[in-house]
C-alpha cells in the first residue's frame, strides 16, 4: 500500500499526530516539573550518611565530617583562574559540596572541597547529627553529658560500643526532657502571656479611647486599673514560672568532639533532635522522615525561614484563599446576574463585559499598587479615623492585612467568576424559567429557586478558576499585608478570633522570601523546592474541594438534556 | 408510522365521546379575546382575533406552522411579556376583567391561567417539590396541606400510583411521559381556572400520547382547557371546540364535531382534508 502526502494530510493524520505530540509535550512538562520539585524538596528531609574524611589542599590535610550535597565539574580553566593547580591536560575536575555544619566553630555550613583532595572516606557509625534552634546542624562526637556542670557520663572513643550506646542514651533521655519543657515554655509564652498582652493592648485602647472622648467617668478608669493591676500579678505569676522553666531547660549540655579534634560544650537546651544517621535502619530512617516531615507541615519556621516548618505559611495561604472565595462569589455572581438577567442588553452591557473581560488582563501588581492606595491607604485609614482613633497612631486597618489582601485578589479573580456565572445562566433552558413563571413566580422567585441553583455548578467552575489564580499570587500580596515571618496566626483564642487586621505568612511569598532573600542560600534551597512543591499540593487540594463541590452540584441539577 | 396508525385506533374505541350536540351559544364563556392584535417588532402576528372560550371545555386551535396558534395561547397567561420586542393592543377578559390592565398581577394571572409547554420542563429537584413548587410560591409552608395537594395533584395527572413510592427522587429520572405528566400535575396543584396547553404530547411515543389525551379528557371537569395542537386526529379526539388558525387570523371556530364533518370555510376544508399545510 503507498499513500501520497496530500492523501496523508486529507486522512487528517498529521493533525491528530499535531494535537496528540502538544498534548504528550503539555504532560511530561507538568510531570516533569512536579517531579522535580517533588524530589529535590521531599529527598531533604531524608537523613543523609554523615561522611568522615582527609581532606588535603594546598599541602595541608584536614579530618573533616559533613554530609555530601553534590557534586559537580569544574572546567579547569576556572580552576587554574582561582589559583588551583591542575595539571596540564585536564579538562575538569570534580568538585563536591559539602554540609559540615557547626557553624559557630567553624567559618562556614556549606564548603566546597575537590574530590581529588579527599580521601579516606569512611562512615562512621557513632557520628552525631544534631539540629539545633540556632546555628544549624551540628555534627561531632559525643563526649559527654553534663548537669549543672559536672559530668554524669563520659566516653571517649570513636568505635560503636556499649559504653558510647550508654552515654548516647542518657544524651536522649536529657532531650526529651528539654522539649518537654520547652513546650511548657512556649504554652506559657505565646499562649497565656499572649493572651495578657493582648488584653492590655485591648484595655490601654480602651483607656486612651475614654481619654479622647474626654470622659471624666472615674468608675471606668478605676475598672480598667483593677483589670491590669490583676493582670499585671497573672503576670509576674507567669513570668516566675517562666524563669523557673527557663533555669531548669539550662541545667544540661553536653560536649562533643568536632572534625578539627577539639572538644566543645553545647547547651542542650538548644538542641532539636539528635541522631545517628550512619547507625540508623531504613525504618528509623523513615520514622525520622515521617517525623522532619511533619515538622516541616506544622512547625513554625527558624532561623530566617530555612529551618523548622512553614505552618503559619500555609494556614495564611488557605486562610485567605477561603476568605477571596467567600468575597468573590457573591459579588461575581450578583454581577453576573444583573448582567445576564436584568440589565437590557445593549451597547452599555456589551461595554461593561469588554471591561471585566479586559480586568482579568491587567497585570496582577497593578491590582497590588490599587489595593494599597486605595483600600489600605484610603478605606483602612478612613475605618482608622472612624473607628480606631484611639491606636492611633499606629494603625488598625490602614496596614495591609489578611482583609485587604483578600479584597485585592477578590478584585483580581472576579472578572473570572462573573464570565463564568453569566456562561452558565445563558446555558439554563428557556423552558425551565417558564415553567416556572407560569406558575405563578416571580422572575426573582424564578431567579432564587430555578435558575440560581441551576447555574451553581457554572458559579463553582469560576471558584475554581478563581482559587487556582489566587492562590498562586504573590505580587500584589507583597504590596497588601504578606511579610516574611508573622508573629501570630490571624485565627487564634483571643476575641474576636478572627484578626481581619493582621498581617500574615504567605507559601507564595514564603518561596521567594527562603529563595531569594535566605543569608543562607545552601541551606535554603531545598526548602523553596519543599515549599513550591507544597504550594502546588495546597493549591490542588483547594481546588479538589471546589471540584468535588462542584460535582457535587452537577449531579443534583443535571440539565435537561432533551 | 404503523404503530402510530394502530394508536389512534386504540383512542377513539377507548375514549367516550359526548354525544350531544354542542353549541357555543349554550356555554358559559371563561376567556374573550377582543380584538387582540399582536405584533412583534414590525412584523404584525396576530391581525385581530375576536372569540370566546367556553368553561369546562376542552378548545383545541389547529392550523399550519406559523399561523399564530401558540402566540395566541401564550397571549392568555401574558408569557409573550418575557419577549421584548412585543406589542399588543386589544383586550382578553378572564372573568370580565382584562388580563390586560395595567392594575393586574401578572404573578397572580399566571397562577388563575396555567400553561403547560411542548417539551416536558420538569425543575431538576424532587418530584414532590416539582409539584408543591407553585404552593411554595404562594406562601404555603405547611406540610399537611402540601401533602395533600401533591397527592391530589398527582392523582389528578394520573401519575400518583407510578411514582408514590420515589417521591422523594430526582424528577428527572422519569420518562419523557411521565415528566410531562408531572408538569400537568405541577400545573394543577395551584388550581388554576384555566390550562393552557401547547403541544403537550408533540415529543412524547404513542402510548404517552394516549395518556396525556385521557388526562385532557378528565381534567375539563375541573379546567377549562384550551390546547394547541399539529395534530387534527388529536383535536378531533380530545376537543369541544376547535377553533382554525391560518397567517394570524382566526378562520373558523365551532364545535368540533360541525368543524370536522361540516367546514364552513373553504379554507377549513382545505386544511382537514390534506390539501395544505
Amino acid at each position: 500500500m503507498r499513500y501520497s502526502v496530500s492523501e496523508w494530510t486529507k486522512s487528517g493524520s498529521p493533525w491528530v499526530w499535531l494535537n496528540a505530540g502538544a498534548v504528550a509535550i503539555c504532560v511530561i512538562m507538568v510531570v516533569g516539573l512536579l517531579g522535580l520539585i517533588a524530589m529535590r524538596g521531599l529527598a531533604h528531609f531524608w537523613p543523609a550518611d554523615v561522611m568522615q574524611a582527609t581532606y588535603t589542599h594546598d599541602g595541608q590535610s584536614r579530618r573533616i565530617l559533613g554530609e555530601m550535597v553534590q557534586q559537580e565539574m569544574v572546567p579547569a580553566e576556572q580552576l587554574r583562574g582561582a589559583g588551583i593547580d591542575v595539571p596540564a591536560g585536564v579538562e575538569a575536575l570534580r568538585r563536591d559540596l559539602l554540609k559540615v555544619g557547626n557553624r559557630d566553630f567553624g567559618s562556614a555550613d556549606f564548603v566546597w572541597a575537590m574530590d581529588q583532595g579527599i580521601s579516606d572516606k569512611t562512615h562512621p557509625e557513632m557520628i552525631m547529627a544534631a539540629e539545633r534552634l540556632e546555628w544549624g546542624n551540628f555534627y561531632g562526637y559525643l563526649r559527654e553529658v553534663r548537669q549543672d556542670g559536672e559530668a554524669v557520663a563520659r566516653h571517649e572513643g570513636h568505635a560503636k560500643s556499649a559504653e558510647y550506646m550508654a552515654v548516647w542514651d542518657e544524651f536522649q533521655r536529657r532531650i526529651d526532657r528539654v522539649l518537654d519543657i520547652r513546650e511548657q515554655i512556649l504554652d506559657i509564652e505565646k499562649h497565656k502571656i499572649g493572651s495578657i498582652n493582648y488584653e492590655l493592648e485591648r484595655l490601654r485602647l480602651k483607656e486612651r479611647s475614654l481619654e479622647l472622648k474626654q470622659s471624666t467617668d472615674a468608675d471606668a478608669y478605676a475598672e480598667i486599673e483593677a483589670r491590669r493591676a490583676e493582670l499585671n500579678t497573672d503576670y509576674e505569676v507567669l513570668q516566675q514560672d517562666l524563669i523557673d522553666l527557663y533555669t531548669q531547660i539550662n541545667r544540661d549540655s553536653f560536649t562533643a568532639e568536632i572534625a578539627d579534634g577539639r572538644e566543645v560544650e553545647i547547651h542542650i537546651a538548644k538542641v532539636v533532635r539528635a541522631f545517628l544517621p550512619n547507625n540508623m535502619g531504613t525504618g528509623d530512617k523513615l520514622m525520622h522522615y515521617a517525623a522532619k516531615l511533619w515538622e516541616f507541615l506544622s512547625d513554625e519556621p527558624r532561623e530566617a525561614n530555612t529551618e523548622g516548618g512553614i505552618f503559619p505559611a500555609i494556614f495564611g495561604t488557605v486562610m485567605m484563599v477561603i476568605l477571596m472565595s467567600v468575597l468573590v462569589t457573591p459579588f461575581g455572581v450578583i454581577a453576573a446576574v444583573y448582567l445576564r438577567e436584568y440589565a437590557k442588553q445593549g451597547f452599555i452591557t456589551r461595554l461593561i463585559r469588554i471591561a471585566v473581560n479586559n480586568l482579568a488582563g491587567v497585570p496582577s501588581i497593578v491590582y497590588g499598587v490599587f489595593g494599597l492606595g486605595f483600600f489600605v491607604y484610603f478605606l483602612g485609614g478612613s475605618i482608622d479615623d472612624l473607628f480606631f482613633p484611639e491606636a492611633k497612631p499606629a494603625p488598625t486597618f490602614g496596614t495591609g492585612g489578611l482583609m485587604w489582601a483578600s479584597i485585592t485578589l477578590a478584585l483580581l479573580t472576579v472578572p473570572v467568576v462573573i464570565v463564568a456565572t453569566e456562561e452558565g445562566l445563558a446555558r439554563i433552558p428557556r423552558s425551565v424559567r417558564e415553567g416556572s413563571l407560569a406558575l405563578g413566580a416571580t422572575k426573582f422567585e424564578t431567579l432564587m429557586k430555578v435558575v440560581l441553583p441551576m447555574a451553581s455548578p457554572a458559579m463553582m467552575t469560576g471558584v475554581i478558576l478563581a482559587i487556582a489564580r489566587a492562590a498562586g499570587e504573590v505580587a500584589p500580596l507583597m504590596l497588601v499585608g504578606v511579610v516574611k515571618l508573622a508573629p501570630s496566626l490571624p485565627l487564634d483564642g483571643n476575641y474576636p478570633f478572627l484578626h481581619l487586621d493582621q498581617k500574615f505568612m504567605h507559601l507564595g511569598f514564603h518561596i521567594y522570601d527562603v529563595g531569594f532573600q535566605s543569608p543562607n542560600v545552601e541551606a535554603a534551597r531545598p526548602l523553596v523546592y519543599a515549599t513550591a512543591f507544597l504550594l502546588v499540593v495546597v493549591i490542588a487540594l483547594l481546588n479538589f474541594s471546589a471540584i468535588a463541590i462542584r460535582n457535587h452540584l452537577r449531579e443534583k441539577y443535571k440539565a435537561l438534556e432533551m | 408510522m404503523t404503530s402510530e396508525a394502530k394508536t389512534h385506533a386504540i383512542d377513539i374505541s377507548s375514549m367516550q365521546r359526548d354525544d350531544r350536540q354542542l353549541n357555543l351559544a349554550d356555554e358559559e364563556i371563561t376567556l374573550q379575546v377582543k380584538d387582540l392584535r399582536l405584533s412583534y417588532g414590525d412584523k404584525e402576528a396576530l391581525h385581530g382575533i375576536n372569540m370566546d372560550i367556553p368553561k369546562n371545555r376542552v378548545t383545541a386551535f389547529i392550523g399550519p406552522s406559523g399561523c399564530g396558534k401558540s402566540t395566541l395561547l401564550r397571549c392568555f397567561n401574558r408569557m409573550n411579556d418575557l419577549v421584548d420586542s412585543c406589542n399588543i393592543t386589544g383586550q382578553i377578559l378572564l372573568d370580565d376583567n382584562n388580563i390586560y390592565d395595567r392594575t393586574v398581577n401578572v404573578a397572580d394571572l399566571r397562577r388563575r391561567v396555567g400553561m403547560v409547554f411542548q417539551k416536558p420542563n420538569p425543575f431538576p429537584k424532587s418530584i414532590y417539590e416539582n409539584v408543591a413548587y407553585g404552593l411554595r410560591i404562594q406562601g404555603i409552608n405547611k406540610k399537611r396541606v402540601i401533602d395533600e395537594t401533591v397527592e391530589w395533584a398527582l392523582r389528578s395527572a394520573a401519575l400518583w400510583d407510578e411514582v408514590k413510592d420515589r417521591l422523594h427522587e430526582s424528577a428527572l429520572g422519569m420518562s419523557g411521559g411521565q415528566q410531562q405528566r408531572l408538569v400537568i400535575a405541577r400545573t394543577v396543584a395551584v388550581k388554576p381556572e384555566v390550562l393552557l396547553l401547547d403541544e403537550p404530547a408533540s415529543a412524547l411515543d404513542p402510548i404517552s400520547t394516549l395518556k396525556i389525551e385521557e388526562l385532557i379528557h378528565e381534567l375539563k371537569d375541573d379546567f377549562t382547557i384550551v390546547i394547541v395542537t399539529h395534530n387534527m386526529q388529536q383535536a378531533a379526539r380530545v376537543s369541544d371546540y376547535t377553533a382554525f388558525m391560518y397567517m394570524g387570523d382566526l378562520i373558523e371556530f365551532g364545535a368540533t364535531d360541525a368543524l370536522f364533518t361540516n367546514p364552513e370555510k373553504k379554507q377549513t376544508e382545505d386544511y382537514i382534508t390534506g390539501r395544505y399545510g
